[in-house]
């Protein structure tokens, strides 16, 4: 039935209705359903570790610790000093290597190198090596994201 | 008896008209015919995965402690463990081979012209399903080697604008490859790629029955006739001959070359070297590895991916692009084909220098 004046008829509204509940529905189910597929985040935001099984590393030599489901390389450089990485590559993700005698980081997937202190050097890695920031506080290493 | 019992069937199911035409179809005899064997070896292979993939599914357990263990324990301790699992990773090789050979064959008599495109867009589908099938299968004896390019696989989807960053978290169930990666890729594998992949097989089965089979592009411009090969049974006779062939082949080789397997995978340890995909995915592996880290600004990852969606976008447009096959700019796509056929074989080849 159609009123004169009317756009559509009565049976083309009410499909209309019936139909965009329908398909409103089904959409509005997608969102619980792709809520589910994606797991919370867990890299951490800082990892504590005891200093004393850091602390006497020989120079330009690196340690890993466990950075949430990835590795980190705590380093110590020449001079003493420390410093702390991702230990991924900044290309397509795979865990990197220290070689001491090159004095380099390295990633055997596609040939990506660092140089000492994480830089991108050669290869296709288009970043550095993402820092941590390494503090002792008395027994404590603590590692944590850079502010 | 026999009869009775079929045409008891025959009033529930309705199937008589089926069997008719398969009885009567005839294939199409010409200098390509060699092609439309292929498909049907494709189909070999599939049912192959399908049988070996449920036995071995009966023994492997999905999970990051249990993985590589449980595919240890079918090598070594489950009777025939061994030829299962290598009749399975043989296969898959063998199945994805004879797909791009039927893809290539399409692809190079045209047979996706006017009016069977739809039958190639399906094809496309299968294509990247077959490979999808490949790669979440690597992953699963959960070594060094398969973690390392599971890795490298699903972080590529992230240089995709926008999108990328959810894909890969979906791909990977989080930011990182880990335990949850191994079971979302199991599930993936005898799941949800085994449903979705008998879905568009039937519709591109469907499909190549409702046009028949294509015959050669100078034959149906010239109104040249075609014989015919009756299905049943000369041209199913002449495919058992492949079929057996192919077994006896992808048994030898099973049996001769069994696939190893590396001690479980270390989610902390440094990538191993040498990583390399399986044999399919090493044009894609070479050319990621060719791109520099910038191009002119952009990210070079980013515009590998967005070269390899072009491509991928122009194989499935490809019947639209050539839609006038038989003219000067038929011919050039053809020669377009051949050399990316050679890029794909110096890549490859490259790749294994």
């Amino acid at each position: 039935m159609k009123i004169k004046y009317s756009l559509f008829t009565r049976r083309e509204v009410l499909n209309g209705l019936l139909g965009g509940g329908m398909t409103a529905l089904g959409v509005s189910l997608l969102s619980p359903i792709l809520k589910f597929a994606f797991p919370p985040t867990r890299e951490p935001d800082q990892v504590v570790l005891p200093f004393s099984d850091y602390e006497n590393i020989p120079p330009n030599s690196v340690k890993s610790f466990p950075w949430g489901s990835k590795p980190g390389f705590f380093k110590r450089r020449e001079d003493g000093t420390f410093l702390a990485f991702v230990a991924v590559c900044s290309h397509l993700d795979c865990n990197v290597t220290y070689l001491p005698d090159k004095k380099k980081f390295f990633c055997a997937c596609h040939e990506g190198w660092y140089d000492e202190n994480g830089l991108n050097i050669a290869g296709p890695p288009p970043k550095p090596l993402r820092q941590l920031e390494a503090v002792v506080e008395g027994e404590k290493l603590i590692i944590k994201k850079p502010k | 008896m026999l009869k009775k019992i079929g045409e008891w069937l025959d009033h529930r199911l309705g199937l008589s008209p089926i069997l008719k035409f398969m009885m009567k179809k005839d294939v199409p005899q010409h200098e390509h015919t060699f092609w439309y064997y292929t498909g049907s070896s494709i189909l070999l292979f599939l049912t192959i995965q399908i049988v070996t993939g449920i036995l071995l599914a009966f023994y492997y357990k999905p999970t990051l402690e249990q993985a590589n263990a449980s595919v240890a324990r079918i090598m070594t301790e489950v009777p025939l463990g061994w030829i299962i699992r290598s009749v399975h990773s043989w296969s898959s090789s063998f199945m994805i081979a004879i797909v791009m050979i039927h893809l290539l064959g399409t692809m190079f008599t045209k047979s996706y012209r006017k009016p069977r495109e739809a039958t190639w867009l399906s094809g496309g589908l299968l294509l990247i399903m077959s490979m999808a099938f490949g790669f979440t299968g690597y992953l699963l004896p959960w070594d060094d080697l398969s973690l390392s390019a599971t890795k490298v696989g699903t972080d590529i989807p992230r240089k995709i604008p926008v999108i990328g960053a959810w894909a890969t978290k979906f791909l990977r169930g989080g930011e990182d490859v880990t335990g949850d990666t191994l079971t979302r890729f199991f599930i993936f594998h005898v799941c949800v790629l085994p449903l979705a992949i008998i879905l568009i097989l039937a519709v591109h089965v469907f499909l190549i029955q409702k046009h028949g089979m294509s015959i050669p592009l100078e034959a149906e411009r010239k109104g040249r006739q075609v014989k015919g090969l009756p299905f049943w049974p000369n041209f199913v006779l002449r495919e058992s001959v492949v079929w057996l062939i192919l077994l006896g082949v992808l048994l030898t080789i099973a049996v001769l070359f069994a696939p190893s397997l590396a001690p479980a995978a270390d989610l902390m340890a440094p990538a191993p070297e040498g990583i390399k995909p399986e044999w399919y995915f090493l044009f894609l592996f070479q050319t990621l590895k060719l791109f520099p880290a910038k191009v002119l600004f952009v990210n070079g990852e980013t515009l590998a991916v967005l070269t390899i969606l072009a491509m991928v976008a122009l194989l499935f447009l490809l019947p639209f692009i050539d839609n006038r096959p038989w003219e000067k700019k038929g011919k050039i796509i053809t020669y377009g084909g051949y050399l990316f056929l050679v890029y794909a074989a110096v890549m490859t080849v490259w790749s294994l220098l």
